[in-house]
């Protein structure tokens, strides 16, 4: 007579033959997917399938069957995963018959809510501002209503200048108007603060011009304002380039052609000649802080250097994005600003 | 400014291409508008920038050409031959006001023989744009384009008593000007008077009566200076502008208005005949030289970011006419030459030769030293509430500040209201002359333009500055403000303002109330907005009167808000709060009340008789109902409840056990009772 230890590592051997015979059979049988899962989780799975519990078995037989049975089992595992494969694979090529001709997928997809847009105005100032924060300038603002000292007179316009005739500004009183510029922005910023000082001012300015394709009494600028011992026009050269070569994305030369403004000297106008373009674009205007509006803020001029820029945002925008008439800008047609 | 090729080439040897000249002058401070062909000649057509007078002038292009391009340039030194009687003898100048008119000459011609202009004279003003009108007047405005000092020639004999009055006009007075159009003048306009009237307003424009016609004989050449200021004012006044203005606005070579008058008088006597009187009638002092400038070498670097050898930058001044006064090795004394009156300061002497040295030896590669720039709480509220709001279906719009009465209504109600708006003194644009207080009405006007083009929907927003007076100063408040507009409902509307407050983590309890007082919504559906008790801001649905006013169809929806509260509540870093790992059991209940009971009502209730249960997790509002089997002056209120334990799943009987006492307690408070 057979131990009773001997007829149960018997029985566990049969039960290895039953696994493989069922799980085959289930496994050949099955006509979907959802079958074949079926018989992988019943058979195969990891945490309750039949697999598992075979596995377990080994422990409860004598050690000299054990080797026998581990053997037995790797082969009955390994037939059933092959077969799990093989019913997937010939679901998986079956199936496009009846699922394709089911749904039309040339339809369109399902956009249930149309998104809005950011205005092309706005999307040009934030990447400027993200631009010239990586170059270190933070983001100043100021009123755009003005009192003529911050639009003019620290700005070295005096009042006889021809800069602030009544009929080219927006005058709301003989000391208020709005900013024709957002230079005012850093007198602003001067008065309040001391040296070292890298900003940007960007905001609505205003001149009472004759709207056209290209004009437009308001209008947005951008500024910029470096102010400390030992800044040179080097430097603004270098910045005005990093910025170009950023925006555009590509290798960029930059062009200074003498120019003048009241509150910049040198005051240059800067070009920009992209790697591969064969003509020079106009940027904006620039130049080194006058000494006369250090002077206005109480800056020592032979202590501190600076250099400012100024840029038009509706030409870069425009330019960026091929919009040929800056009244779309302010017009705010759906079908316009949905381009953006 | 346009210089013809040909006219230049009597000053200086042009023995490069045109294109070569123009790029060069705009590298160093002429910017190239164009250049045409004009019979035979280039009209080169350069932009002079308003601190360089002295380049609207072919001698002044010449000047500058010489220095660019290293050559020498020659200029004519008229002496030309006088006869007869001194002009004293003749003729009488009087300068009543020599602060407008520091000075004054005039010259004498006679027996001239006035008529066409020789074709030389004729194609060099052809090529500037200018017409032949006869000898005399070319000859005037050919000096003029030759050295930048504006002329005038009267006809002598039609001079009352042959004299002339620099005066400012008299009460009542008026001038008929060359162009054939008369001229109010007022009293503080400068004229040129004979004895009885005036007859040119000084600077600015002659006058039709003394004009010379082919009659003339006798020429009195008018060459002097008057007050940029003074002319400016008369020209704008009058809307007169003329090439002899545009100079006199912005300052001539003191030294050119006794050289000019020569040189005129030599043309006329040349091309015109006649004989031109001795003597110069000639008041007022020559100008004071401009007083010398001190550079120190060492500046030029600090400024430019690179050194320009000493001699270099010396032979710059002195090419550019400046004269050297004294010198150390650390620095240069320099006299500005007449023409160049904007050379005051150290700091333009460094621009000159940064200028002339070149911008291109500037180089643009230095290491700028890294600073901190983080993104401003302003910055970063603006991108969450423009994300927000575009991915909710709104477009962002950018409108005027200035706007029309007819956009100028109140939408939120501020105690600035009570004054008027602020408005703009002057304007190109005819209506849009007031500074806006709200938002709101510019995105209804943006709307209708929408509407009018087939979009019955456009659903805008715009963040933007609004402008209110304050009592005590010139300068205006400016908070920003946020408004929205668009078609749906009053929650449909709400829902993005709550929307909002959740995405910038706002906790503060929003409440909207019924208010009346204002006129633009429509009174049953405008509300006040608050945030933990305090109003920010107002919305509802535009009233049908101020819809029809705009001319706007559709029913419309708007919501204006203080964007300065926005960006000071919100929390842009959230701090996290524990999930519970069980799930959630959900019960829906369908109360019964008097329709008088609002959500509110039942949503504080709730609340209350919650607060203390920690398995409690929210409601939610899903709809009401009234008719069928609700009796009449009832709804029944439909709304979710969900529950979760903190850790542990919950069992049926403590959920039904806390919407037990919820039921109970809306039953007490407010007479609800469960939907059979």
């Amino acid at each position: 007579m057979s131990s009773p230890e001997a007829v149960d590592d018997a029985r566990a051997f049969a039960e290895l033959d039953a696994l493989l015979s069922e799980g085959l059979g289930a496994f050949a049988e099955a006509r979907d997917s959802a079958a074949v899962e079926a018989a992988r989780v019943e058979f195969l799975g990891m945490k309750q399938g039949r697999i598992k519990h075979a596995q377990e078995r080994l422990k409860t037989l004598e050690p000299s069957a054990r080797r026998g049975y581990g053997q037995k089992f790797n082969s009955v595992k390994k037939s059933l995963e092959e077969a799990c494969e093989e019913a997937r694979n010939r679901i998986g090529r079956s199936k496009p018959d009846r699922a394709v001709r089911s749904v039309d997928l040339t339809l369109p997809g399902n956009r249930e809510r149309r998104l809005g847009h950011t205005h092309p105005l706005t999307q040009t100032a934030d990447e400027l501002i993200d631009l010239f924060g990586r170059l270190g300038f933070e983001v100043a603002r100021g009123p755009e209503v003005e009192d003529v000292r911050h639009n003019f007179e620290a700005l070295n316009i005096p009042p006889a200048h021809p800069a602030r005739d009544p009929r080219d500004n927006f005058y709301l009183s003989e000391s208020s108007m709005l900013r024709s510029q957002t230079s005012t922005v850093q007198i602003r910023v001067m008065e309040k603060r001391k040296p070292p000082i890298r900003v940007v001012a960007i905001g609505r300015v205003y001149r009472p011009d004759v709207v056209d394709a290209t004009h437009s009494f308001m209008f947005h600028q951008i500024e910029g304002l470096m102010v400390d011992k030992g800044v040179t026009m080097a430097d603004l050269k270098t910045v005005l380039r990093l910025f170009a070569a950023s925006y555009l994305g590509t290798d960029v030369q930059i062009r200074f052609r003498p120019s003048f403004f009241p509150f910049t000297e040198p005051s240059v106008e800067v070009d920009m000649l992209w790697h591969g373009g064969d003509r020079w674009v106009e940027m904006g205007g620039a130049g080194m802080v006058d000494p006369n509006v250090f002077e206005a803020v109480g800056y020592d001029p032979e202590v501190y250097t600076g250099f400012a820029f100024g840029l038009g945002v509706e030409r870069l925008c425009m330019r960026r994005h091929a919009i040929d008439d800056i009244r779309l800008l302010y017009q705010n047609d759906v079908r316009f600003l949905e381009q953006f | 400014m346009i210089v013809s090729w040909n006219w230049l080439t009597d000053y200086l040897r042009l023995d490069m291409p045109v294109e070569t000249l123009t790029e060069r002058l705009a590298l160093r401070g002429l910017n190239h508008e164009e250049t045409r062909e004009v019979g035979g000649d280039l009209a080169i057509d350069l932009e002079v920038t308003s601190n360089r007078p002295d380049c609207l002038s072919h001698i002044g292009v010449a000047r500058e050409t010489a220095v660019v391009f290293g050559k020498h340039a020659w200029f004519p030194e008229p002496d030309p031959q006088v006869v007869g009687e001194d002009v004293h003898e003749l003729a009488r100048v009087d300068v009543e006001d020599p602060d407008l008119c520091p000075r004054f000459t005039a010259r004498l011609i006679t027996g001239v023989k006035a008529g066409p202009s020789p074709w030389f004279l004729r194609k060099r003003l052809e090529t500037l744009g200018l017409r032949s009108i006869n000898n005399i007047a070319d000859i005037t405005n050919y000096v003029l384009f030759e050295c930048g000092q504006p002329l005038h020639a009267y006809d002598y004999d039609k001079l009352f008593e042959n004299r002339l009055i620099v005066r400012k006009a008299r009460p009542g007075e008026s001038l008929i000007a060359i162009n054939n159009k008369k001229y109010d003048l007022t009293t503080d306009m400068l004229v040129i008077a004979d004895a009885a009237r005036p007859v040119g307003l000084a600077g600015v424009m002659g006058g039709l009566d003394t004009e010379i016609s082919e009659s003339t004989k006798n020429v009195l050449i008018e060459s002097a200076r008057f007050d940029p200021v003074s002319i400016r004012r008369t020209g704008r006044a009058l809307g007169l502008s003329s090439d002899s203005s545009f100079r006199f606005e912005r300052g001539l070579d003191p030294e050119r208005t006794e050289w000019a008058s020569r040189r005129c008088a030599q043309m006329i006597v040349e091309l015109a005949g006649g004989t031109l009187h001795p003597g110069v009638v000639d008041i007022g002092a020559p100008a004071q030289p401009h007083p010398p400038v001190v550079l120190r070498y060492g500046r030029i670097e600090k400024i430019l970011g690179i050194a320009v050898e000493r001699d270099r930058a010396r032979a710059i001044l002195e090419a550019l006419g400046l004269d050297v006064v004294a010198e150390t090795s650390e620095s240069v004394v320099v006299k500005p030459p007449s023409w160049r009156a904007d050379l005051e300061r150290e700091i333009d002497l460094i621009e000159e030769i940064a200028r002339i040295h070149g911008y291109e030896q500037i180089p643009e590669d230095r290491s700028v030293p890294t600073a901190l720039a983080p993104r401003g709480k302003r910055e970063r509220v603006e991108d969450v509430v423009r994300s927000t709001l575009t991915a909710l279906g709104y477009d962002e719009a950018v409108t005027f500040s200035l706007v029309s009465d007819e956009l100028s209504f109140p939408i939120f109600p501020v105690e600035s209201n009570d004054r008027p708006p602020l408005k703009v003194e002057h304007s190109t644009r005819k209506k849009e002359t007031i500074l806006r207080r709200d938002l709101v009405p510019s995105l209804l006007a943006a709307r209708r333009h929408n509407e009018a083009r087939g979009e019955p929907d456009a659903r805008l927003f715009e963040i933007a500055q609004v402008y209110h007076p304050k009592a005590e100063s010139p300068l205006p408040d400016e908070p920003t403000r946020l408004a929205i507009v668009g078609g749906g409902d009053f929650r449909a509307l709400k829902g993005v303002v709550e929307t909002l407050l959740e995405r910038l983590h706002i906790s503060d309890q929003l409440e909207t109330e019924l208010v009346i007082n204002v006129d633009v919504f429509e009174p049953s559906t405008l509300a006040r907005i608050t945030l933990g008790g305090s109003t920010i801001g107002y919305m509802g649905s535009i009233h049908p009167i101020h819809r029809d006013a705009l001319e706007l169809r559709q029913a419309c929806y708007a919501v204006e808000l203080s964007f300065d509260v926005l960006i000071d509540k919100a929390d842009l870093v959230p701090r996290h709060a524990r999930i519970s790992d069980f799930p959630a059991v959900s019960r829906d209940l369908s109360l019964v009340s008097p329709n008088t009971v609002a959500w509110k009502e039942f949503s504080s209730v709730v609340l209350e008789v919650m607060k203390n249960d920690p398995t409690f997790e929210g409601l939610t509002y899903l709809d009401s109902f009234s008719g069928g089997n609700v009796p009449a002056g009832f709804e029944s209120v439909h709304f979710g409840l969900r529950f979760r334990g903190r850790d542990r799943t919950l069992t049926g009987e403590e959920v039904d056990r806390s919407v037990a006492a919820i039921v109970e307690a809306c039953r007490q408070k407010l007479k609800a009772t469960l939907r059979t």
